[in-house]
């Protein structure tokens, strides 16, 4: 954490959408800081939110969704209040850039890749015709492909996955934006590929000094590359922390039910841990913590109230009332006890 | 590219030679009453028999196909033996070409362009009013039998914009309901297939990475939709030759019009052979070269074909 002013700042977002007349809350009442050069991951299960919640950054809800309330400041200016298509392009691809999960399809298939890369910087930087042309392939040898000169004259199915992957990373880099959101960026490619691309990745970040946010749900993941955690459930993020606190010190029950279901390296033959039902469903209103009717030691007051966040340490707050004073005490599981102890023992 | 185009253009060649083969073998089967008319009852046998024999239908099936493809070789195509007798078959049809070809041009080109910018229409309003008129009106054209609507066309159109009921090649007006009867289902057509397409394309994720670079909606509709969706496009445009060559069969026939439509129904209810043949050879050449001059385009257009060389894309 370079600096103190965090670079995006997110205040009680609410995001809300339109389905065949019905009305669902995907954000709701969501706060977050971006700080400058840092690694931040947003983690959760699927229909969490995270994609949507990161999507309101750029403007790229789909048509049927709104920013209902709350504010996004970036750059001074509370973007979340933006509403005509010319004010967001100034941010996207030029602020604030993304790279998407499957870079099979995220490529046009029937245009070179150099001009798709030169499509931005001609946008952003006013490049046109050689000196655009010379910039891509500057690009293109950045991210890590050989022979750009050659490459940049080819289409994206005479691309390996992992390559079209860097392609679509040189595109979000072109024009050297402030923020790159990373939307589960290794998904879709096999193992030794993922770990490439997350290098390349941290490489670029240290060069241009971008702040990255990624989106996954692996946990290796995340403990491999962020500085700090969000954990989002139902629309709302809550806990987060530096990678050590969420790893070591966690402190909600989603997040110990999340971590409890990571599969232990040397612990054979046990069935992994799930988290029993269903998240709840944002077309109601949500009374209470959103995670207690599947949290076994769910307190009385969480079917009733709202838990506001809770301070750990200047770094780590946690939305639960398992943190309110007048909460009875309660151990994590074992698991998470277990992590605890590795993690002491490796400190000593 | 070359080789590509040359194993096209090879196969398209057998299916011409087939069709051609089938339609001639087809005219064999027909009773031999209809090439005598109306004088059937007055000839005696013998000289049927001499009037058969004279056209060479006594002879063995394989000889008179074996005879066909040997003046076709030569470029003789034989000549009228019912509607025009003896006269070259060339002679018959060549005043008829120029109505054929300048009906089914303007149709075809009117039926493109009105097509592709409907179905731009409808991709612009997807699931609102317009989107929704002209899917009734597409699903209208492909649902009830044309017969029926080009009736009404002629009946409702003379009226309605005062032209002639029939053909009249003094009078520029009466080309107007022709025109449009043939461009009708292509215009459908076309429409359905480029809203297909282009909703296709936007919800591709390219298009989510293209918004996300910071494009307009409208660079994103004219540089990537329409773009890409041309390219499947492109195997249907020269199709539409078929379209409208089948359409005007009937067409020209409707409106009188002296074009190789309207004479193809007249030889054929008149059981003459050659001219059948004939004509049947230009219709399916014109609408096979449509076809492979499709697959080219789209060849040309798509870079994943040109290195596979298969035409498996399809």
């Amino acid at each position: 954490m370079a600096s103190t002013t965090p670079l995006l700042s997110v205040r009680d977002l609410v995001i809300k959408f339109n389905l065949r007349g019905q009305v669902l809350t995907a954000i709701r009442g969501a706060s977050l800081d971006l700080y400058e050069g840092e690694t931040l991951a947003i983690v959760g299960e699927s229909g969490s939110g995270k994609s949507v919640f990161t999507k309101s950054f750029l403007g790229m809800l789909d048509q049927n969704g709104w920013v209902d309330s709350g504010s996004i400041m970036f750059e001074g200016k509370d973007i979340a209040g933006y509403k005509s298509q010319d004010e967001w392009r100034r941010i996207r691809g030029k602020k604030i850039s993304m790279v998407f999960q499957d870079p099979m399809t995220a490529l046009n298939p029937l245009r070179t890749i150099g001009k798709q890369i030169e499509e931005v910087l001609e946008l952003h930087q006013g490049l046109s015709g050689k000196h655009a042309t010379l910039a891509a392939i500057d690009i293109l040898s950045k991210v890590g492909i050989p022979d750009a000169q050659t490459r940049h004259k080819q289409y994206p199915h005479e691309f390996s996955g992992g390559m079209r992957q860097r392609v679509v990373i040189a595109i979000a880099m072109a024009c050297k934006p402030k923020i790159l959101i990373c939307d589960e960026p290794t998904t879709a490619l096999d193992v030794t590929i993922q770990a490439q691309i997350l290098d390349l990745i941290r490489a670029l970040q240290s060069d241009f000094g971008f702040t990255t946010i990624y989106i996954t749900h692996d946990l290796g993941v995340v403990a491999n590359v962020a500085d700090r955690v969000a954990v989002m459930y139902a629309g709302q993020i809550i806990e987060q922390g530096t990678v050590e606190e969420l790893f070591y010190d966690p402190r909600h029950p989603y997040s110990w039910a999340l971590l409890s279901s990571l599969p232990q390296l040397g612990i054979k033959h046990e069935a992994l841990y799930a988290i029993k039902g269903t998240p709840p469903n944002l077309f109601n209103p949500v009374q209470g913590d959103a995670f207690a009717p599947r949290n076994p030691n769910a307190l009385n007051i969480d079917f009733l109230l709202e838990p506001p966040d809770f301070s750990v340490s200047p770094t780590h707050t946690v939305r639960s009332w398992l943190l309110d004073g007048r909460a009875p005490r309660l151990e994590p599981p074992p698991a998470i006890k277990a992590l605890k102890a590795k993690y002491e023992r490796s400190e000593q | 590219m070359l080789k590509y185009s040359l194993k096209r253009l090879a196969q398209s060649l057998v299916t011409l030679l087939i069709v051609v083969t089938a339609v001639f073998l087809l005219m064999r089967l027909l009773p031999i009453e209809g090439y005598f008319g109306d004088a059937f009852d007055k000839l005696t046998e013998s000289q049927k028999e001499a009037i058969l024999n004279k056209m060479g239908l006594l002879d063995p099936w394989y000889e008179q196909i074996g005879r066909f493809y040997k003046g076709l070789l030569q470029g003789d195509l034989g000549t009228s033996t019912i509607y025009r007798k003896d006269v070259p078959v060339l002679e018959v049809i060549a005043p008829r070409v120029p109505y054929s070809v300048r009906f089914g041009v303007v149709a075809t080109l009117m039926s493109i362009i009105m097509g592709l910018a409907m179905g731009m229409h409808m991709t612009r309003y997807k699931g609102r009013f317009w989107d929704k008129t002209w899917t009734a009106y597409i699903v209208f054209v492909s649902s009830v039998p044309s017969a029926v609507y080009l009736l009404f066309v002629q009946l409702y159109g003379t009226s309605l914009f005062k032209v002639p009921l029939l053909f009249d090649k003094y009078r520029p007006s009466s080309w107007i309901l022709p025109v449009i009867s043939m461009a009708i289902v292509g215009i459908a057509g076309y429409a359905m297939w480029m809203r297909r397409y282009m909703v296709d394309e936007l919800n591709k994720d390219y298009i989510k990475l293209a918004r996300a670079k910071g494009l307009s909606d409208s660079a994103i509709m004219i540089k990537h939709v329409m773009r890409n969706a041309y390219v499947p496009m492109a195997q249907y445009l020269p199709a539409a030759i078929l379209a409208t060559v089948s359409g005007s069969i009937y067409i020209e026939s409707l409106y009188s019009i002296p074009g190789m439509g309207g004479l193809l129904v007249d030889v054929i209810q008149r059981q003459d052979n050659p001219l059948v043949q004939a004509l049947c050879l230009i219709f399916s050449s014109v609408g096979i070269l449509g076809l492979y001059l499709g697959d080219l385009l789209m060849a040309a257009f798509d870079p994943r074909i040109k290195l596979t060389k298969t035409e498996g894309a399809r």
